[in-house]
């Protein structure tokens, strides 16, 4: 109408704002595309589902300054050694009991969901199941039936949720697997349970 | 025109009559998310309460879900609302509407019903496409989803041919733009996979881009619609504004989803861009700041609906303290790496999702009550105008309680349970039962209380508000409201 | 890349940080009014709130060890110099978009909140 300096004109602001939005989108697609390359399962920091077989672990790395998982020897679960699609078939069950038991809204995963009960990101490897040789079966037996095993002082219980033995340990197979996913050192300051073998066997360390 | 202060429907147009059904079911659902949100709350004190009959993880699910519909479907509402008069037309495929109204109302109540009382299924594929899908905000099962999105293209059907046929304002223009875009992003929560990692960076796209972006966008064309009927602001200047915040919230907040990739095995420069572009996430709420002083030191403060007004400026400040000053305080990687994940997350949430959200529903249910009652006067010294005050007090008092007593206890914890005891379980159960977490949570519990008295008088108040009110509502501008 | 927080300086890292936020919108804030209302004196106290804020920064910055990398760095300076200029930028534009009206007959206009 008037006066209008151009900077100021609707018009101006319609494009910017459109151009703005592109831009961003463009990006963020491109982001995405390069991020699947780091989060597929094999990917750069997700490991494949046969990762299972072998023993995970979390260690402080200097070099880089943060926690990282450590990928040790092998060590199969419930001591037997899977294929990559029987290992992925296995992971997948575990998964998607946990979406059809909705653990996310009382748990967290990778710090994701509700925080009425412990992160699980690292559950594999928590010090609270005991020693390494009771874990699997630990887990399993609290999963079935974790009513009547209170683990904490302030009377707060995971209810049963009708887990069967099968699902239970699908779902300790993909807490085995998640545990060993690169997160970027979250959580930190996190120490796993002892799993050292006999004093023999140093297995070197790689990492994923 | 029918008498004034008495409930006509024949003082609203199609699309209004439509979105007045929208209101109703939003209002009752907001209902239930506080109901189960004082449920869940009572299990972190009684931890036996409900145990194994409706379970902390059913409370929370309700919880969450009722706000996420009652937002949307007050947001669809406000859009019914505002079409006619926007579009300068009638709504086109009203029928069609009002159909799926009904048919989204008996879906939302079938899901309701499952949580309660399926609620878990065994581990295969017709648990995520009947039950549950187990992610949270977004848990409806699959077979939901379906219903949602074909209910959001008619909808979206309704809007489009609606400007199409009568007029395309800017308002307009962006809408059906921010529309399309929320609605797409839904359905990058709609798959199964069993990898975790790529299962929440999908996730996120859903939840941070409807909360951070689309939702922001969709909220301000309501508003901005709102400003050029309740004040009278001229169209031009209230569209430019629309474009700039756009320009703004967009620019950083599609980047800002990085905010959310640095713990869930995404790669390293995340970090980066998740905190370069979060730090910019406060500009475009600065920049209202100024824009607000502004209008309000040019022109005569002078409105035709007072609690539609207060709720406009708590929408402002809400959402200032609530996604800028919280979502700061929390969201470089250094320390989010201690805050992720705890009761941290919890108080921003809740003070960013009523602040700049529920507010500015609860100021369109005004809205629809003043024009519901034959546009009543809702100005100065209404009768009864306690009501909305102190619904509007006890709403605030209780919602900065659970705030601030979730941020104590998301500091004790980043530091007892991230920290010091690396998230371990004992570290988990170490840091709940810290003094400063047990009380945190009974001084949440009761700001609940004093919450949900505030959600009862505003239940009342929407429901009396202008009732024998003879005094027509005050006269604000001449037409400046038509010209697009 | 990162240098997480040290646990003696949690505090300081959220009090910084909300007061960043704060001290950016009060400056918005201070310097809108001072210029509607025409009252340069309060302009000073604008530029109180924008020193607070950069001092916040600051603090916020070596607690966080953002001054440890080159990057982190130049975010921080980018902030103090965006949050500076923002509300002028802002303001020009209010004064822009609403040139064509006729400021000295008041119109029955209000807030624009959004
Ligand atoms: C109205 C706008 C916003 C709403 C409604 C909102 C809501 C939420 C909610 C509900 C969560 C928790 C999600 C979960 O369940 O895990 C969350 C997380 C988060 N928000 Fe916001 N937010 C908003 C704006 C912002 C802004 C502007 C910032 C940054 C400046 C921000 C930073 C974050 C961060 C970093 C997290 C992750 C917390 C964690 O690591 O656990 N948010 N937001
Ligand atoms: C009487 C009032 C309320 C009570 C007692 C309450 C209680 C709760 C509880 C116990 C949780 C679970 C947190 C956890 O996992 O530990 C929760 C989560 C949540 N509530 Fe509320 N709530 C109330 C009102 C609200 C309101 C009004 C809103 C928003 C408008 C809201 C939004 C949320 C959100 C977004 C979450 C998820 C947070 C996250 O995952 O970070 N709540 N609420
Ligand atoms: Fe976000």
């Amino acid at each position: 109408m008037t006066t209008e300096a151009w900077w100021a004109s609707p018009s101006l602001w319609r494009k910017s704002a459109i151009w703005i939005t592109g831009g961003s989108f463009v990006m963020l697609i491109f982001l995405t595309f390069d991020t699947m390359s780091y989060i597929q399962a094999g990917g750069k920091q997700v490991p494949g589902y046969s990762i299972i077989n072998q023993r995970v672990d979390y260690q402080f790395d200097e070099a880089k300054n943060r926690y990282v998982p450590v990928i040790g020897p092998e060590e199969p679960l419930f001591g037997k050694k899977l294929t990559e699609a029987e290992a992925a078939a296995l992971v997948s069950k575990g998964k998607l009991n946990t979406q059809a038991k909705n653990c996310m809204e009382c748990h967290t995963l990778l710090g994701n969901g509700a925080y009425y009960a412990p992160d699980l990101t690292k559950a594999w490897l928590d010090p609270s199941w005991g020693s390494k040789e009771v874990r699997e079966q630990q887990m399993v037996e609290f999963l079935m039936n974790p009513q009547d095993r209170l683990h904490n002082g302030i009377g707060r219980r995971m209810p049963n949720l009708g887990i069967t033995e099968e699902e239970a340990r699908a779902t300790v197979a993909f807490l085995k697997w998640m545990s060993a996913i690169n997160t970027l050192g979250f959580p930190h300051n996190f120490k796993a349970i002892d799993q050292s073998d006999a004093p023999a066997s140093a297995a070197a360390p790689a990492q994923p | 025109m029918t008498a004034l202060g008495v409930f006509d429907s024949a003082n609203l147009n199609g699309g209004q009559k439509l979105a007045m059904k929208y209101f109703a079911v939003s209002l009752a659902l907001f209902g239930a998310q506080v109901l189960f949100g004082v449920l869940a709350g009572l299990q972190y004190l009684f931890p036996d309460f409900l145990y194994g009959v409706i379970d902390f993880s059913v409370n929370r699910t309700l919880h969450v879900n009722a706000l996420v519909v009652w937002l949307l479907y007050g947001f669809i509402g406000g859009t019914y609302w505002m079409l006619e008069d926007e579009a300068d037309h009638k709504v086109v495929g009203l029928g069609l509407g009002n159909l799926i109204f009904w048919v989204l109302t008996l879906a939302v109540v079938v899901v309701v019903l499952v949580y309660l009382l399926v609620q878990v299924g065994p581990a295969e594929m017709k648990s995520i496409w009947l039950i549950n899908e187990g992610r949270e905000y977004i848990e409806a099962p699959r077979w939901a989803d379906i219903g949602i999105v074909v209910a959001v293209l008619v909808f979206f059907f309704n809007v489009v041919a609606t400007f199409a046929k009568g007029r395309y304002t800017g308002i307009g223009g962006v809408l059906v733009m921010d529309l399309l875009a929320l609605a797409g992003l839904y359905l990058a929560g709609m798959f199964y996979t069993p990898n975790v990692s790529v299962d929440q960076f999908w996730w996120w796209w859903v939840i941070h881009l409807w909360v951070e972006a689309t939702w922001e966008v969709l909220v301000g064309c309501i508003m901005a619609y709102m400003l050029i009927v309740t004040l009278g602001v001229r169209r031009r200047i209230v569209e430019t504004w629309l474009y700039i915040e756009v320009a703004l919230m967009f620019g950083s907040g599609i980047l800002g989803l990085g905010h959310h990739y640095f713990w869930i095995g995404t790669p390293q420069y995340w970090l980066t861009i998740g905190g370069f572009f979060s730090a910019l996430e406060p500009v475009p709420l600065v920049a209202m700041v100024v824009h607000a002083v502004f209008d309000s030191g040019v022109h005569r403060l002078k409105n035709s609906n007072h609690p539609a007004l207060a709720w406009t400026i708590a929408q402002a400040a809400g959402n200032f303290f609530g996604a800028g000053v919280w979502g700061f305080m929390h969201t470089l990687p250094q320390i989010n790496l201690y805050t992720h994940g705890t009761q941290w997350s919890a108080s921003h949430g809740h003070l960013a999702f009523f602040g700049a959200y529920s507010t500015a529903v609860i100021a369109f249910f005004y809205l629809a009550a003043q024009k519901s009652r034959g546009n009543v006067w809702m100005s100065g010294n209404l009768a009864g105008g306690w009501k909305w005050k102190w619904s509007m007090a006890f709403l605030w008092m209780g919602m900065i309680g659970m705030t601030m007593a979730l941020l104590i206890a998301g500091y004790e914890q980043s530091q007892i349970e991230r920290a010091i005891e690396g998230s371990s379980w004992v570290g988990y159960f170490t840091a709940q039962a810290h003094p400063w977490f047990v009380q945190a949570m009974k001084w949440r519990q009761i700001s609940g209380y004093l919450f949900s008295l505030g959600y009862v008088l505003l239940v009342w108040d929407l429901f009396t508000i202008g009732k024998r009110e003879t005094r027509p509502i005050a006269e604000l501008h001449a037409p400046s409201a038509q010209p697009a | 890349m990162i240098e997480p927080v040290a646990l003696a300086d949690f505090f300081t890292v959220f009090f910084t940080a909300a007061l960043v936020i704060l001290c950016g919108g009060l400056y918005a804030l201070l310097f809108a009014y001072a210029r509607v209302k025409d009252t340069p004196r309060l302009m000073p106290l604008a530029y109180l709130s924008y020193a607070g804020l950069a001092v916040s920064a600051l603090v916020l910055a070596h607690a966080a060890h953002l001054f440890d990398s080159a990057f982190w760095t130049l975010v921080v300076g980018l902030m103090l110099a965006g949050y500076l200029v923002a509300p002028h930028g802002i303001w020009h534009l209010c004064v822009g978009t609403h040139g064509d009206e006729d400021h000295a007959a008041p119109e029955p206009e209000s807030p624009r909140l959004v």
